[in-house]
């Protein structure tokens, strides 16, 4: 199932996709299934 | 993408979680939204299209921001104007800029209605909070909240941004979607269910930093507290009360925080970052606010409006002072005074006077290319040619250097501008000022060294023959005709101003002989 708010990353090509609206099904890429990202910590300048 | 996404996709992760905080009031992304897209189609019924120019004059506040965002859903361009901007100073922005519509907040509408009959292009002047023929909430009220999509290029233009130039007449700089979205995208992550931060915001929409600070906070599904304007209790008493996790200020702010005598009665703990820039940090204020803020991290951004603000960025790690005396040392240098190294897609190089680039530690002019960079100024191409070259870098008129790992040293202006707490200041404008003075022969102005605002305004005069005149009469003089930021704070007569065989004030003389504080 594709989680809310997260951003999928794929292996193959680099795409990354973020996730707006959930659903039951997987996100695919290249014939792969994305890779979930992980948020970055805390610091951006703003 | 363009940002008019950053709020689709916060609206859609995050619809029910506080966007803004202001004034005692709250209104959640899915708020907010509705209220841009009431926005977006009362101005449609006005008559707005794309790439009109949609004006605002006032201090921060919610409808800022809403009519930000519905210019941009139009395909139109904002025109943020410094509300310290005398009338003179706004007619030439607001006609330069040919506004269409105009938003003017209330202690503002009795000066543009002096400069109304000045402004043909103006169409509708648009009261934010009541007090004129036509008001925002009696605007937005009876329209449909339907989404219009317009179709928007990442290269069309989304902000019209006015700097103070060194030859008088305010500067547009047109900044496109792209300039925020690749900073956005490289930079902030994006709005998630799980984090929720709030950042608290001072620093004026009118300014670079401010918009950059607001586009950012809605792509994170962050929730913008605002304030008026900066006033260090209410501040404090802000960060404490939202909790608020992320806080941008001006040197001068941070020393207002960290000198006031209430400072420890007030929980800041929450704040995790800290971003200062804008103008040169004293060591003793940023050593000072780490050491009673111990809990933030500290990023100074180094940028301009001509780079859509942030372009280097001298890190949380680098305010850390500790390991070998070496290397205590090095991260001393470092944050006394450099800004930083650049981020991921800003290239900036060192140049000398004729533009070859410069080797590690030689001092010269900074450069920067990128996607952020503006392609010229508006309506201008004599000032787009003074600073672009044609390979596409922009002469940002800092002079600086580069150390062996990449971080960039400030060593002063390229031109003659003085920034006053953030502030960029044209000398000539202020001359311009102190020369319309009948007692004046001839005058320029410096910045001096001042522990408050990085830099005050010292006049430099000669007065016609026979004729007396006081500092406070000159002063008192410029009072009425610029912006209190910009008037002198002293003055020095003198017999004759320095000039160069061609004629030209040596500024720099004048500094060396009156720029001491």
């Amino acid at each position: 199932m594709s989680q809310l708010g997260k951003r999928y990353r794929c292996t193959v090509c680099g795409t990354e996709i973020l996730c707006t609206k959930a659903g039951e099904g997987v996100v695919v890429c290249c014939d792969k299934e994305m890779e979930v990202q992980e948020p970055k910590p805390l610091p951006s300048s703003d | 993408m363009n940002t008019t996404d950053f709020l689709s996709i916060a609206n859609a992760i995050c619809p029910d979680r506080d966007c803004i905080v202001f004034e005692g009031k709250r209104w959640t992304y899915v708020q907010i939204n509705e209220r841009v897209n009431q926005l977006v189609n009362a101005l449609t019924r006005l008559g707005v299209e794309k790439s009109d120019r949609i004006g605002m004059l006032h201090v921060n506040c919610n409808q800022y921001i809403e009519t930000y965002y519905a210019a941009a859903k139009l395909g139109a361009i904002f025109v943020p104007l410094n509300f310290r901007a005398k009338a003179d100073e706004l007619a030439y922005m607001i006609g330069n800029a040919e506004v269409k519509v105009l938003f003017v907040g209330n202690r503002y509408l009795d000066m543009v209605n002096t400069i109304l009959p000045q402004l043909p292009t103006v169409k509708e002047c648009i009261s934010v909070e009541g007090g004129a023929a036509l008001t925002y909430e009696d605007l937005i009220r009876t329209a449909s909240s339907d989404e219009i999509f317009t179709d928007i290029g990442d290269d069309d233009i989304t902000i019209l941004m006015y700097t103070s130039g060194t030859t008088g007449r305010p500067k547009g700089v047109p900044l496109r979607h792209n300039a925020f979205v690749t900073y956005v995208l490289d930079n902030v992550d994006p709005a998630s269910p799980e984090i929720e931060e709030r950042n608290l915001l001072t620093v004026p929409l009118y300014h670079v930093a401010g918009i950059q600070a607001m586009l950012a906070a809605i792509y994170g599904g962050r929730t913008l507290v605002l304030l008026r304007q900066f006033e260090v209790k209410e501040w404090m008493g802000m960060i404490q009360r939202e909790q608020a996790t992320r806080a941008m200020l001006v040197p001068t702010m941070l020393k207002r925080v960290i000198d006031d005598p209430d400072f420890s009665n007030y929980n800041l703990s929450s704040l995790k970052v800290i971003t200062y820039g804008a103008a040169p940090m004293p060591f003793e204020v940023i050593s000072k606010a780490i050491q009673v803020m111990p809990w933030a991290r500290f990023i100074n951004a180094f940028g301009q409006t001509e780079t859509a603000s942030t372009i280097t960025t001298l890190g949380p790690e680098d305010h850390i002072i500790e390991g070998t005396e070496e290397e205590r040392q090095k991260k001393l240098k470092r944050l006394t005074s450099s800004i930083g190294r650049p981020l991921p897609d800003v290239e900036v190089k060192i140049v000398d006077e004729e533009g070859n680039t410069l080797s590690f530690s030689q001092v010269g002019e900074i450069l920067a290319r990128g996607p952020r960079v503006m392609t010229g100024y508006w309506k201008d191409e004599q000032k787009t040619g003074e600073v672009m070259t044609s390979e596409g870098w922009l002469r940002t008129g800092d002079m600086g250097w580069m150390d062996e790992e990449g971080y960039i040293y400030l060593s002063g202006r390229a031109d003659d501008m003085i920034i006053r707490g953030g502030e960029n200041i044209s000398p000539e404008e202020v001359e311009d000022v102190l020369h319309s003075y009948l007692k004046i022969e001839e005058a320029a102005v410096i910045g001096i060294p001042d522990p408050e605002w990085g830099q005050e305004l010292r006049a430099v005069v000669v007065l016609k023959k026979g004729e007396e005149a006081t500092s406070e009469e000159i002063i008192e003089h410029c009072r009425s005709k610029l912006a209190g930021f910009k008037r002198p704070r002293s003055v020095a007569f003198i017999e004759a101003l320095p000039r160069s065989a061609m004629g030209k004030v040596l500024r720099k003389k004048l500094r060396e002989q009156y720029g001491q504080s």
